[in-house]
């Protein structure tokens, strides 16, 4: 297992700006008057995995959130500082939301199929895209869903509502439905937390398939798992990020005392 | 039922006030329900069933009398007897209370028919001979084919009178219209052929009325009745059950075809069904658009502070309106004051007579939409708020911005709460009536809503609706509130109506829920 996974990957310090497919610049957030988020600054490389750890309420999930701007669904969300994502910062009043989220997908904890059958589950996000040519349709799911390692499964049954999938199968299908618009990044919310330890190894290996397209930011509360799918691992503790390396550094000799405290599992 | 009765019976034996209480209080209901609804149904079912006849006579202030009649309820205790009874000197039927020793004799005979003419009322009567041009005095068994004849003459006279009578008369009253001169010959040729087809049917009225059956009363005296008034001979104690069935199933079939007679005792009620049917689908059209895009508003795009807070609290509150005021307030609102306008605006031409400016079926509609508009907002609410926050975020996550969100996945899955709401509303409007006499409701209308005639859906005119109908019923007279007649047949048509209705939408309800919540 361990073998899918070792690459090798540089040091934190010696990636060059231009190879970072996330750009954060000391951003703040809160919600109402909770400062959630304190002055965080990181950048995340390129079709790399990079996880984001930490304990319940640390901000990483928020973080997560800022990616694609999904906090904005909640009242009283502010935030300063940037976020740079192509080149452009996407905190700006006048970025257009829905087309930053066609460009950063994302996979939540609990998978949230739509009532409706496995094919327009995929193609919702490219029919709001305004594809409407069945040929193209068709072409997209087949590809997402192989992509998503779930093509073999239901084939034969495309048109079945998706609430008929298994919990694996649903969560494929939702990143099967995320990469059904060729994100340039994908965002995992603790995507195997709901999953079985079998299910979960499957999502794993989907993951380092993945990185080859798209980057990819996990959250996870396992920290197993962030030692194996992850390049890079940024640990967050009450809304700050206390360390960010690649991984074997990380998980091998973290720097600082919070981290080996938190890794070693004397508290969280 | 049994279950209810099962858990009673254990609660006792636990000795649980509360849930044998409760457990009583629940089964008290149920038995009430079922009451009213054994009521209505044997009082309304029975209102089909041919009752058997009797030769019943009596003695009344010293003098002996003989009649035709049903016995329609003996009270025991008080030995008082009503008849139905027809009589020479009476022969539409009428009611007679009786004392039980009054009575000298009764008994069931065989050639006894009970007569329905085609303005509702009844006879009976034992039907002798026929009169035809041809013979002064035909055997019975002739009855059909003469009926045949008849039938004949009447759609040429219907012919006659609809294709080339009104057709003049159509352009007598453009001429009239237009001011043209008493004298001018092109009205005068039209006057001239108005005249010959009058009398053309006239003619054929006096051959029609040629057919005629003489029937017999039980003093053995006679009346002549023509063939074309009568609508249908049932010699009641001579058929066999099916043929009892045969006629109840008639019965039913007049009953939902046909228009009131006899100041709404007899007859039919189609009007009114088909009134109350299009007031509700009216409505329905209505209130689910504006009731849920109202909830949908509130629900997903109001800010979160004390003005929606009121507006929440008004909605609640609009639900607990008398419905009197809501058809107080559609009589000043929408019928004067809208409507009023809307003649000045667009029907000037028609004034005074008012077009818009009147109750009719629309107002009434639009007024019952207004009654039962709160109840589809707060389930819309409720469904909307039921759907899952998981659902929302994918959506929006997948770069749908709030409205294709809104369109594509909320109100799907919260569909089936928004039937919910127009269910209760369906159900809601079939039932109120006091509203509805103010905005356009009627005991008696010429017309139906929707006819052959252009624009087809007329919605300024006035309906008939079972409610007002048994409403109406229950004011004629004692005898229609005890016995079988026509309010309870009204009433039971209504229950059916709206079971109907409450069932399509459940059913309907049932599966969208399949389809979106369980998937």
């Amino acid at each position: 297992m361990l073998k899918l996974f070792q690459h090798n990957t540089p040091k934190i310090h010696e990636l060059e700006k231009a190879s970072s497919a996330i750009d954060v610049r000391e951003l703040n957030l809160w919600f109402g008057d909770k400062h959630v988020l304190h002055d965080i600054s990181m950048r995340i490389p390129k079709n790399k995995v990079t996880a984001l750890i930490g304990q319940s309420g640390c901000g990483k999930s928020t973080l997560l959130g800022c990616f694609n701007r999904l906090n904005d669904l909640y009242n009283g969300c502010k935030y300063k500082g940037e976020i740079v994502i192509g080149g452009k910062n996407i905190n700006h009043a006048k970025v257009n939301v829905a087309r930053l989220r066609t460009r950063v997908g994302m996979v939540f904890q609990q998978p949230n199929p739509f009532p409706m059958s496995i094919y327009d589950n995929v193609c919702y996000g490219l029919k709001l895209q305004g594809v409407n040519i069945r040929r193209h349709l068709d072409d997209a799911v087949e590809s997402a869903l192989k992509e998503a390692a779930l093509w073999e499964e239901v084939k034969d049954r495309l048109f079945e509502s998706a609430h008929l999938l298994s919990g694996g199968q649903q969560q494929r299908l939702i990143i099967a439905r995320a990469l059904a618009l060729k994100p340039d990044i994908l965002l995992l919310d603790e995507p195997t937390s709901a999953l079985d330890p079998l299910t979960t190894l499957f999502i794993e290996e989907l993951m380092a398939e993945l990185k080859q397209r798209c980057t990819i930011v996990i959250v996870t509360h396992n920290m197993q798992q962030a030692a194996r799918v992850s390049d890079y691992t940024a640990f967050f503790h009450q809304g700050r990020l206390i360390e960010y390396a690649d991984s074997d550094t990380l998980f091998t000799m973290p720097e600082k005392k919070q981290t080996e405290d938190y890794i070693t599992g004397r508290y969280g | 039922m049994v279950n209810l009765i099962r858990g009673l019976f254990t609660a006792v034996q636990r000795q649980s006030l509360v849930i044998s209480l409760s457990a009583f209080f629940t089964s008290l209901l149920l038995i009430g329900l079922v009451y009213i609804f054994i009521l209505i149904a044997s009082r309304g079912g029975a209102y089909f069933w041919p009752d058997p006849l009797y030769l019943v006579k009596y003695q009344h202030s010293n003098q002996s009398y003989s009649v035709f009649a049903q016995i329609h309820e003996q009270n025991e205790e008080e030995k008082i007897v009503q008849l139905r009874y027809s009589h020479a000197n009476n022969p539409y039927g009428s009611f007679l209370m009786l004392e039980e020793q009054s009575i000298v004799s009764q008994q069931q005979v065989l050639d006894v028919a009970e007569i329905k003419l085609n303005d509702g009322r009844m006879i009976f009567a034992a039907p002798d001979f026929l009169i035809t041009p041809q013979h002064a005095r035909a055997a019975l068994d002739e009855y059909s084919q003469v009926v045949g004849e008849v039938e004949t003459i009447s759609s040429e006279i219907e012919r006659l009178q609809q294709d080339t009578l009104a057709v003049i008369h159509q352009s007598l009253v453009e001429l009239n219209r237009k001011g043209v001169e008493a004298d001018a010959p092109a009205r005068e040729k039209l006057q001239q052929r108005f005249r010959a087809v009058l009398s053309e049917i006239r003619e054929l009225e006096t051959l029609r009325d040629n057919y005629q059956l003489s029937i017999r009363f039980a003093d053995s005296r006679t009346l002549t009745l023509t063939v074309a008034q009568i609508a249908q001979i049932n010699l009641v104690n001579q058929l066999s059950l099916t043929e009892k069935w045969q006629v109840v199933a008639r019965n039913v079939w007049g009953f939902l075809s046909q228009s009131p007679k006899q100041a709404n005792t007899a007859g039919g009620v189609f009007p009114a069904l088909f009134g109350t049917v299009l007031m509700v689908f009216l409505m329905t059209i209505i209130v689910t658009p504006f009731g849920v895009l109202a909830a949908i508003y509130l629900s997903e795009y109001a800010p979160d502070n004390s003005f929606t807070t009121v507006i929440r609290i008004s909605v609640s509150n609009m639900a607990g309106v008398p419905s009197i005021v809501y058809g107080v307030f559609g009589l000043g609102f929408f019928v004067y004051t809208l409507g009023g306008n809307i003649d000045t605006l667009l029907f000037s031409d028609h004034l005074p007579a008012p077009t818009m400016g009147a109750p009719g079926v629309f107002w009434a509609a639009l007024t019952m939409a207004i009654l039962t508009l709160p109840v589809v907002i707060v389930a819309t609410e409720e469904g909307l708020a039921r759907v899952p926050k998981g659902l929302r975020s994918g959506s929006f996550a997948l770069g749908a911005t709030k409205a294709e969100t809104i369109r594509k996945i909320i109100l799907p899955i919260a569909s089936p709460g928004i039937m919910t709401g127009v269910i209760l509303a369906i159900a809601r409007a079939a039932g109120e009536v006091a509203p509805l006499m103010l905005v356009g409701a009627v005991k008696f209308a010429p017309n139906l809503p929707i006819d052959g005639e252009f624009p087809y859906l007329h919605l300024d005119r006035q309906f008939m609706h079972l409610g007002v109908l048994i409403y109406d019923g229950a004011f004629h007279s004692q005898t229609d509130a005890k016995s079988a007649s026509m309010m309870f047949a009204s009433c039971l048509l209504l229950l059916v109506v709206v079971f109907v209705l409450n069932v399509t939408a459940v059913i309907l309800r049932t599966r969208l829920r399949k389809r979106y919540l369980q998937g």
